[in-house]
């Protein structure tokens, strides 16, 4: 080798390492960026989902389980964010359940990082910011981004083709990472199957009456803008649709959970479970295929004229214009409508009713803001978990 | 300044680096990156180390899959097994022409298939192929052909076609009744392109053929050889049959334990770190291109750019949208690979759904165009590996000219698919 050739290797292999270098510190702190929770007045207790099934203790899905116990008996409501930590309004409204809601009667359990892994993780490819934040009254708290898909370093490698258990139905190898595609779990499956079996063991365990599972969606996927419902669960859903679309102002449809489409929690919760099984999608330009610059901004604020461009091509199944899609606006959206689940339940069992306060509706959130609703961790007075 | 100008103006910078870049000789590799870092300057993300890192591992998973594809065939080669089979295959077809391209054609088909990646086919296979049609007559770059369209055709075959499963996910569609759509197309056009490739050449001279070709070391046997393949083979059925009780080991170690078995039954000692030394240095380019294309995608998703293809691709005029589907959909997997199912392929098919279309069978049709976009620039991966496997050394341009006929009929079978899905809709349910 020449010494010229061995410069340039040394300089190469240095110019890498610095890359290395700068490049893992961002990594490292992603994935372990402490995201903090201030119990609300209604936190009653906070569990782990190893509490539920114990092989997730010490892994990275071992995420908090908060309870919020009414002062009176009632149903059980379990809300499950962060399924896929990439659409932030799902994780965002837990938040706000966590660190705001009362439960009069009955009791709510509230999960914000149903795939914690996926949390830690942004997509390969698809230029994610590291993390984003949101602006309180007391400074601004930050979340981690996160992917649809569980961290590969916490679950690799992935088959050449992935197999639901237990419908043997074939997937796209990635779904095997997809927490929304392994319901109803495996005991002893990949970590992604084992937090989907431990949801199901808690499910089970607490007697859950309503499983709500909030996710947004890009506008061109055609199940946007809706509820999506187990069969069990048509008439609640077609109620609560019907009174949000004439009530408060926004539409939202329902679907019906394909019987053939197996994985996903509106199927397999309502068929592995007592549970009425609901799934939530709000709109989030930020996740489609078409849109332009991929920034903080644009996750916050919706705004993207590539896919305004789309949509006057008859290419969405959702509107969008210049105002976008503001967090505020996905965040209320879903705020309301699992409101209006419960009280939708409580009219139809009186003797068994869920009621939940201080919880922001739609028009709240769009007037304070998420931020509003978010509390200071400095004045947490030993009430702060973190996710 | 809307998004539409900087994403254009970000596109073009990319362009222009690229070319000044290669005008200076410099490789494809560094123009791509170069190409990326400038589109970053001027979207104004300075360097962003976090998405060139990213963007760099995007394609890691492939790259294993090559280098222990690749290991596995080189210790196959050098124990004489390539050899011996490729000897044993003309004794026993060479009579039969059409018999012999028939069964190329199947063995071209399977890898692919069962794995959804071309690669493998090209580089489990291809090798072997492409000895028997060197000895068949067939020009080098006429070979590589037949193997580069066998491969691609054999990615899109069922069971597992990566193109339709990704998009049929992002579209909400569960990844059934796409058997037939996919299989009947993929055979008719792997045996047409068999056929028009390998059909023209001189009748196997049997006797020079095994007096050129390398004589296998003694002891060499059928089992040493299909040994290996039976264990490949055997991990992918057991992961497939018995998926709920088969821990996931992923392609890569599959191709590993083939390797390490190919090396402890040749009955010649192999110098394994040799053996894996040149691999790595075969492959270096491919690995190069891969990293680099993930970088410049990474980047080209930050910038808009990736989203301005997007939305042109899928807001033109319908009619424009069918004409072009043989520019678009080779062109996008030529830049994004696999992931130009989810960019392209959804709101494409979303497009179709709208307009009545089947979007099944047009999906069908699409994923059997979308793979000859793997021998076009910047990437050209498979294209480049099948040459370099085959060993055809003249120029690039030749072999694409000898994919063009086959190609040609590839694509207006695809977009007839796409056109006249709706009254092929009946696949769906055979």
């Amino acid at each position: 080798m020449t010494s010229r050739l061995l410069a340039q290797k040394i300089v190469i292999i240095g110019l890498g390492l610095v890359l290395l270098a700068m490049s893992g510190a961002s990594f490292y702190h992603s994935r372990r960026l402490k995201e903090p929770v201030v119990l609300g007045p209604g936190v009653t207790a906070v569990k782990q989902l190893a509490d539920y099934f114990e092989p997730l203790r010490g892994t990275a899905n071992n995420c908090n389980v908060y309870l919020l116990e009414g002062r009176e008996r009632g149903a059980t409501m379990l809300v499950l964010g962060g399924s896929h930590p990439e659409e932030p309004a799902g994780r965002l409204v837990a938040w706000i359940l966590a660190e705001n809601a009362v439960v009069q009667k009955g009791r709510l359990i509230v999960i914000l990082s149903a795939n914690r892994s996926a949390s830690t993780v942004t997509r390969l490819g698809g230029a994610y910011p590291p993390d984003f934040s949101i602006v309180t009254p007391w400074g601004s708290q930050t979340f981690r981004m996160g992917d649809r898909w569980t961290n590969p370093l916490d679950q690799w490698p992935d088959p050449e083709v992935y197999f639901h258990y237990p419908s043997r139905q074939q997937l796209a190898f990635v779904d095997i990472r997809n927490v929304n595609r392994a319901w109803p779990g495996r005991p002893n499956g990949t970590l992604t199957e084992q937090t989907a079996y431990g949801f199901m063991e808690l499910i089970k365990r607490e007697q859950v009456d309503i499983a709500i599972d909030l996710h947004e969606a890009e506008l061109q996927y055609p199940v946007i803008s809706t509820i999506v419902t187990h069969q069990r669960g048509q008439d609640m859903a077609t109620i609560v649709s019907m009174t949000l679309t004439d009530m408060e102002g926004f539409k939202i449809g329902t679907e019906f959970s394909p019987r053939t489409l197996h994985g996903l929690s509106h199927r397999e919760i309502g068929d592995y479970s007592p549970a009425l099984s609901l799934l939530f999608e709000a709109p989030e330009p930020f996740l489609d295929a078409t849109r332009g610059i991929t920034t903080r901004e644009q996750l916050l604020t919706g705004k993207d004229e590539f896919v305004v461009k789309a949509g006057k091509h008859g290419l969405l199944f959702e509107k969008i214009d210049e105002k976008g899609w503001p967090i505020d606006v996905r965040v209320g959206r879903h705020a309301s409508a699992l409101l209006q689940v419960a009280e939708t339940w409580g009219e139809d069992h009186p003797d068994k009713l869920l009621v939940i306060t201080e919880v922001p509706r739609y028009k709240d959130v769009i007037e304070k803001g998420v931020g509003s609703y978010l509390r200071d961790p400095a004045k947490g007075a030993g009430r702060v978990v973190y996710e | 300044m809307s998004m539409f100008t900087q994403a254009s103006i970000v596109l073009a910078t990319m362009v222009a680096v690229y070319v000044v870049v290669r005008a200076f000789r410099i490789s494809t590799e560094l123009a791509m990156f170069g190409a990326a870092v400038g589109g970053a300057l001027v979207a104004g993300f300075g360097f962003p180390v976090r998405h060139v890192a990213e963007g760099a591992a995007t394609y890691l998973d492939i790259n294993l899959i090559f280098v222990t594809a690749t290991l596995f065939m080189n210790l196959l080669k050098e124990s004489g097994g390539v050899a011996f089979v490729v000897r044993s295959i003309l004794k026993r077809f060479h009579r039969s022409r059409a018999l012999l391209l028939v069964l190329l054609t199947v063995l071209l088909l399977v890898p692919g298939a069962l794995t959804g990646a071309g690669s493998v086919t090209v580089l489990v296979t291809g090798s072997l192929v492409a000895v028997v049609l060197h000895y068949m007559g067939i020009p080098t770059h006429r070979a590589a052909a037949l193997i580069f369209l066998n491969a691609g055709l054999s990615a899109a075959a069922p069971p597992v076609s990566l193109w339709a499963m990704m998009t049929a996910a992002g579209v909400n569609m569960p990844y059934v009744g796409f058997f037939w759509p996919l299989m009947l197309p993929c055979l008719v056009a792997g045996l047409l392109t068999s056929f028009i490739l390998g059909w023209k050449g001189e009748g196997a001279d049997v006797t020079k053929a095994l007096e050129e070709l390398p004589t296998p070391p003694a002891g060499m046997a059928w089992w040493r050889v299909l040994l290996p393949f039976v264990v490949f083979g055997g991990l992918v059925f057991v992961g497939r049959q018995w998926p709920f009780s088969t821990p996931i080991i992923g392609l890569p170690l599959m191709f590993a334990a083939a390797g390490l078995v190919s090396y402890l039954v040749s009955p010649v000692r192999l110098e394994f770190f040799r053996i894996a030394r040149e691999t790595v240095d075969q492959l270096l380019p491919l690995l190069g291109t891969l990293t680099c294309v993930g970088i410049l995608v990474e980047i080209m998703t930050l910038t808009g750019a990736r989203g301005l293809l997007a939305v042109t691709a899928v807001t033109l005029p319908m009619w424009v949208v069918y004409a072009t589907l043989f520019v678009v959909l080779p062109a996008s997997e030529a830049v994004l690979m696999w992931g130009a199912a989810p960019v392209i392929g959804v709101p494409l098919i979303l497009l179709f759904n709208n307009r009545g279309l089947d979007p099944i069978v047009a999906l069908a049709g699409m994923s059997l165009i979308w793979p000859l976009g793997d021998a076009l620039p910047p990437t050209a991966i498979i294209g480049r590996l099948t040459v370099d496997v085959v060993g055809y050394k003249g120029s690039y341009g030749k072999f694409l000219r000898a994919c063009l006929v086959p190609a040609l009929i590839i694509v207006v079978m695809g977009t007839l698919m796409v056109v006249y899905s709706k009254k092929l809709s009946f696949l769906t349910g055979l």
